[in-house]
């Protein structure tokens, strides 16, 4: 297991990393409600072509950026081809016919095979993965010799289809650059804090943010630590015989139970020393403290504050006329 | 009046067994004490006591004039700082710097003092590099330093050590007894539970818990010279002395030279 990072933080400098984590949260939010106002193609690709912008402009690699993206990846694939396949919508634009033949099963069960074998072999996993579903689009148009297992099909995709697959990825990416941004560029603890200092108002409700904000920053604390602790217990059972990487499902389960109870034993008992030594440090839940990390706003937080007031005014213009 | 004064506590975490018992104790301001015992003797539940974790079930705990009550345990507590034994579960903060300022946050130190007072305290526990460092990158000794640049801070006077150096490496352990000699020598009162003879030794009272009673308290020179309650305790008796009576019992070398293949093959 390698070290975990928690977030995405990658210590930088650059004008995202001088704001004020309540201004990058808030703008966030502002975008996002802009990004599900807008409704023309034009419009989201204007507002992606901003955020691409606003990447160049804070100096973030996008590589990181994409990297950040990877696990929803597929996620977007799968909307989009869900919206082109099922949106019978508007009018038809791709009409052809698929067969299903034992060749064509012969094939599919192929490119699996070299698609799973290179995945284990290059690193390119997800261009891997276009290729395999191109190679499954092409072997079901093209191959139509052999034996037919299924009577031939259509393939239809429709004008809504394609242009509800656009809006639901472009959304979802601008959504997601954003929030990369955000990530990348704030430390977990400012974020915990600027959380906090935003839901403060939600006290009169019964919400206690400060509560909330020692909880996430526990867990941020431990998390690492647990890891560790996992780590050493299955080398402590490797040593002992056991192997985490192969087996059966029943003697994984087994393996995993046998991680799972000593670290809830420790963490019992980390949790009452922990408790001890806060509470020995004068820690008293819900009484007043001082902050170490204080949050300043300065006119770059005024700036872009303003600059997301306005997107989000901007979209509502366009949504109204 | 002592420093710290316990008079009759008794206390027992369900009821029954009584695992302190009518322990009676006064240590004075700037001492060093060193707290032996075998395990389960009551050395950790003494300490919990002590800073107000743990409420008596009879009897008083009065530190600098302050009785221990429900009410005052929040003025004690900034009196008397403790450090436990596993670094990991004492690390609050999510830097050195916050783990630090934990114990001032709680005292609503201002922001300005708290940065002050973090750099003063970190440098004299040789953290001054370290501040924006987090806990996975620090070894146990010096998570323990942290624990106490972040007691310091609250300007305590007192500290509490819990077998606070069982976890570290001999090196580790033995830079944590050099920074207790200087805090000692700075004029605080140091009560350092320990399973070390060796360590003990260099305390200015040995404190000894059989059972949750207090089987011995005396200075350290004193108590060295008593072979029974070491044995009393079930405890590991210290070479010196082992050699000591060896040779006020007989001055024989051949005696001699066995007792110290005896430490040797139990080292
Ligand atoms: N939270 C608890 N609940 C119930 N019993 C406890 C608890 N903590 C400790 N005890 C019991 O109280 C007795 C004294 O424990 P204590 O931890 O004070 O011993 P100790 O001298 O610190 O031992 P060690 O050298 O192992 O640290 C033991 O018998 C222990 O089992
Ligand atoms: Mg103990």
């Amino acid at each position: 297991m390698k070290s975990v990072i928690i977030g995405q933080y990658i210590p930088g400098k650059g004008l995202f990393y001088r704001l004020d984590p309540r201004t990058k949260i808030i703008a966030v939010l502002l975008i996002m409600i802009a990004v599900f106002l807008l409704e023309s193609i034009t419009h989201l690709l204007i507002g992606f072509g901003i955020a691409f912008m606003l990447l160049i402009i804070g100096r973030i690699s996008v590589i990181k950026v994409i990297k950040g993206l990877k696990p929803i990846m597929i996620l977007l694939i799968f909307t989009f081809i869900f919206q082109i396949i099922l949106n019978r919508e508007g009018e038809m634009i791709v009409n052809h016919e698929m067969y299903l033949t034992l060749y064509t099963a012969l094939f599919l069960v192929l490119a699996f095979v070299v698609w799973r074998v290179l995945v284990k072999f290059t690193r390119f996993r997800f261009t891997m993965f276009f290729l395999f579903v191109a190679g499954v689009y092409l072997i079901l148009r093209y191959v139509d010799f052999g034996y037919q297992l299924l009577s031939p099909f259509n393939f239809q995709v429709y004008e809504a289809g394609l242009r509800m697959s656009a809006f639901v990825v472009i959304r979802l990416l601008i959504i997601i650059t954003l929030s990369t941004v955000l990530t990348l560029t704030t430390k977990p603890t400012n974020l915990t804090q600027g959380l906090e200092k935003l839901m403060h108002p939600l006290k009169k409700i019964g919400f206690n943010s400060e509560d909330f904000a020692l909880i996430i920053s526990i867990s941020l604390r431990y998390i690492p630590t647990i890891f560790d602790e996992a780590n050493k217990i299955m080398l402590a059972q490797a040593s002992r015989g056991a192997d985490f990487s192969e087996g059966k499902l029943k003697d994984k389960l087994k393996q995993v139970i046998s991680l799972l109870v000593p670290m809830f034993i420790i963490a019992f008992m980390r949790s009452e020393e922990l408790a001890n030594a806060m509470e020995s440090r004068n820690f008293v839940p819900g009484n007043k403290r001082t902050r170490i990390n204080e949050l300043i706003f300065s006119y770059r937080d005024v700036i872009a504050t303003a600059f997301s007031v306005l997107v989000l005014a901007l979209a509502i213009v366009l949504k109204v006329i | 009046m002592s420093y710290i004064e316990i008079r009759d506590l008794d206390f027992s975490y369900n009821g029954k067994k009584k695992v302190l018992e009518s322990i009676n104790l006064q240590v004075e301001k700037g001492e060093w004490i060193a707290c032996l015992g075998h395990n389960g003797s009551g050395k950790s539940t003494l300490a919990k006591a002590l800073v107000g974790l743990l409420e008596p079930e009879l009897g008083e705990i009065e530190i600098d004039g302050l009785l221990l009550t429900e009410e005052t345990a929040y003025e004690i507590r900034k009196k008397i700082g403790i450090v436990f034994q596993n670094p990991d579960n004492q690390f609050v903060g999510v830097t050195v710097r916050d783990d630090i300022a934990f114990g001032m946050e709680n005292l609503c130190v201002p922001r300005e003092e708290m940065i002050e007072k973090i750099d003063f305290y970190a440098k004299k526990v040789n953290m001054l590099d370290f501040l924006d460092k987090e806990p996975t990158n620090l070894s146990g000794g010096q998570k323990q330093q942290v624990a106490i640049a972040g007691i310091l801070a609250m300007q305590s006077e007192i500290i509490i050590f819990d077998e606070a150096t069982s976890m570290l490496d001999p090196f580790s352990r033995e830079e944590l007894i050099k920074y207790i000699r200087t805090l000692h020598k700075e004029g605080l009162t140091i009560i350092m539970i320990t399973h070390d003879i060796n360590e003990a030794l260099l305390a200015d009272k040995i404190l000894v818990l059989n059972k949750g009673k207090i089987e011995a308290f005396e200075e350290t020179e004193k108590i060295m010279k008593k072979r029974e309650v070491f044995v009393e305790s079930r405890l590991e008796l210290p070479i010196a002395l082992d050699l000591a009576n060896a040779l006020e019992s007989n001055g024989n070398a051949t005696k001699i030279r066995k007792k110290l293949w005896e430490y040797a093959l139990t080292k």
